[in-house]
């Protein structure tokens, strides 16, 4: 990655790909929600999908400080620095694309002057700010030392920006980094439980809800706890292969996805059989739609083969090899969105009432004609796009590699 | 001889029954409706008095009517079950609503403050019944050509209907060309805008079969009443624990 091309590429794809998903965002600016293909009985579509996508990408630092700084497996440190860089992109990315999914994005101050205690989705909204502020100060202080030195240094690239993150400190002594560890330190140790109670609420978004067959029951923020550290996890593995950080660490977190993808695997067994075994239509016919319905490829072809199968075999049988472990990781992250897919739309898809798909027409009043338009996908590319920009900006810019060099020692035994 | 005709449309019994509600301490008022489907006829014209009275764009529907096939050849039966919002007295959408902007008032019925709704349809994916609707901002008037010279194009269509105001919650939305509830959450309102001044729901008067009683469930004078205690009495999904204070005759 540090390989020059390599990166310039990348800007270029973001970049384009900015450019083009524009066309889409200026659409949904103009048009609202008019401009997608979402309806009423389908209100919840590819935007949430992708939103669950970047919610699990985020859980990759949540992984890796914690095993780090709570749990104190010093092997993970070079990569603190790496991964709550990503969460941070990651996040942001989640509530720029679900900013777009609301009708009516301006009242968001409403969340603070007639807050919904019931409702999961406040408690999503106050969640989402505490690990936006837990992992910026978290990545703040895991760069601090770097971001001082470099400010310092002639010929840093950037080093106006070196400057302004350091806040006029100029030299950073022993005293500053043992306080700077404990920081980290506390706050993995809050991370701990916010962030599980941040996947854990995201999946209760949905757990709650009666009549809803596959997301209703105590699973759900179980398989969005597993699904997130799964992802980000995948997520964080193919980032140190690609930042050439260390292979060994790639081995040692091919075996915690291994293991996490059996867990998940099980899982969504698990929900498949209890669904089936039910024997309720209404319960079958969702799952009939994943396995048997028009789109039966996204989830045995895209998930099973591409995102499970491939990935298993290569990390149980080829984890030898660092290159392996990044395919599989790799395969396991692009295939998640059809995971998404699958969990966010099917359930939708059947009618919960008898006589309601052959009443009043309208195309935004009929399950079966929810697919993604244009302007979704376009909007979606756009954020992408962003996020994969901030991201490759930041690691040129920012010591978000070079930090981590050394942080195992920091690591108290 | 038994009697074979009403001695009087329950219309009128149902507006006197209104004027007696609406002349009591509002706090006291629980309103409620009762379909026959023994009357509904599946003409769909609660759902069309409905839409014109609320001004309802493309997409947007608050009461549909169903049609459901029951019983086994020989012996089979259409039956149509018209579906508005059935106004749960324990309503699921309320509680998953991140700003309160929709909510049961103190009268039973569930509103939605469209000024402070930001449109993130968690309410229409919790209700059961699939009484909620998102306005999208189509219009009718979406493809229709402008005419020059002709009575009718899309500008005048767009001033005849699309601009006109509708009048829920007691307020005129001045026009539906972008604000709310442009991008809400919609439902039925039981037409509170009409009760407010002494007039029955749209769907009831509107409902050739008098097959749709309104009224206040705590009147026991009333013709809701009265219905409310037939043994053909049932409420949809009833085992959800939801309550609605839309009954069913079977
Ligand atoms: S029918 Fe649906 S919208 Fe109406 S109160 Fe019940 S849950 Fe809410
Ligand atoms: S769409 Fe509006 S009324 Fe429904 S839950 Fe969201 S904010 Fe509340």
């Amino acid at each position: 990655m540090h390989d020059n091309r390599y990166y310039k590429i990348l800007v270029g794809l973001a970049a384009a790909g900015l450019i083009i998903g524009t066309w889409g965002v200026v659409n949904v600016l103009l048009f609202g929600k008019r401009a997608t293909a979402l309806g009423s009985y389908v209100p919840w579509g590819l935007w949430v999908a992708v939103y669950l996508f970047f919610l699990g990408l985020t859980a990759g630092a949540f992984l890796i400080t914690i095993l780090t700084y709570v749990f104190r497996v010093r092997i993970f440190a070079p990569i603190g620095p790496l991964s709550a860089f990503t969460v941070l992109v990651a996040i942001t990315c989640e509530v720029i694309i679900i900013s777009f999914d609301l009708g009516h994005f301006s009242r968001v101050w409403r969340f603070l002057i007639n807050p919904g205690w019931t409702s999961m989705i406040f408690w999503m909204v106050v969640f989402t700010n505490a690990m936006i502020i837990i992992y910026a100060l978290e990545c703040y202080f895991l760069l601090r030392e770097s971001l001082v030195q470099g400010a310092q240094a002639e010929g840093t690239p950037a080093r106006w920006l070196y400057r302004l993150l350091s806040f006029g400190k100029t030299d950073f002594t022993e005293a500053d980094r043992q306080a700077d560890h404990r920081r980290v330190r506390l706050l993995s140790i809050i991370s701990l439980p916010v962030g599980l109670i941040f996947y854990g609420i995201n999946g209760a978004i949905f757990a709650i809800l009666l009549n809803r067959p596959i997301w209703n029951g105590a699973l759900t923020p179980l398989l969005f706890i597993v699904t997130a550290l799964l992802s980000g996890g995948a997520l964080i593995t193919f980032l140190t292969y690609i930042f050439k950080v260390d292979d060994a660490l790639v081995h040692y977190l091919g075996h915690v996805i291994r293991f996490l993808l059996v867990v998940f695997l099980f899982l969504e067994a698990l929900q498949f059989f209890v669904g089936y075994r039910t024997g309720m239509p209404i319960n079958r016919a969702s799952l009939d739609i994943i396995a048997f319905g028009p789109y039966w490829w996204v989830f045995w072809v895209f998930h099973i083969l591409l995102g499970s199968a491939l990935p298993l075999y290569l990390l149980s049988f080829r984890h030898e090899s660092a290159q392996a472990v990044a395919a599989a990781c790799f395969l396991i992250i692009i295939t998640f969105i059809a995971v998404r897919l699958n969990f966010v739309i099917p359930d939708q898809a059947v009618y919960k009432l008898e006589g309601l798909e052959a009443t009043f027409y309208h195309w935004r009043l009929r399950t079966d004609q929810y697919f993604p338009n244009l302007n979704e996908w376009l909007v979606s590319l756009w954020v992408f796009s962003l996020g994969l920009l901030a991201f490759m900006l930041g690691s040129k810019y920012l010591p978000i590699v070079s930090a981590g060099k050394g942080e195992a020692e920091h690591v108290e035994a | 001889m038994t009697r074979v005709l009403p001695l009087e449309d329950a219309l009128i019994r149902m507006q006197r029954d209104l004027k007696r509600a609406l002349a009591k301490d509002p706090r006291e008022i629980r309103w409620g409706m009762v379909i026959d489907l023994a009357r509904c006829i599946g003409c769909h014209a609660c759902t069309l008095g409905c839409v014109a009275e609320n001004k309802l764009p493309p997409g947007v529907v608050y009461r549909v009517v169903l049609e459901e096939e029951v019983g086994h050849y020989p012996m089979v039966r259409r039956r149509f079950v018209p579906r508005p919002c059935v106004h749960c007295q324990n309503p699921p959408c309320t509680k998953v609503c991140p700003v309160n902007a929709t909510y049961k008032d103190e009268q039973g019925v569930v509103r939605v403050n469209y000024y402070r709704c930001i449109g993130c349809r968690y309410c229409l994916v919790a209700c059961p019944y699939a009484a909620r609707t998102s306005d999208f901002g189509e219009r009718y008037t979406n493809d229709t050509p402008e005419m020059p010279g002709k009575l009718f194009g899309r500008r005048a269509a767009f001033a005849g209907y699309e601009l006109r105001p509708a009048a829920e919650y007691g307020r005129r939305w001045p026009d539906r060309n972008g604000g709310s509830p442009f991008g809400n959450a919609r439902k039925c309102h039981f037409c509170l805008h009409r009760l407010k001044v002494g007039m029955l729901p749209a769907c009831v008067t509107s409902c050739i079969g008098r097959a749709t009683i309104f009224g206040d469930r705590t009147d026991p004078d009333s013709l809701l009443f009265e219905a409310l205690g037939s043994p053909r009495l049932f409420r949809l999904k009833e085992e959800l624990g939801t309550q609605p204070a839309v009954y069913y005759l079977k």
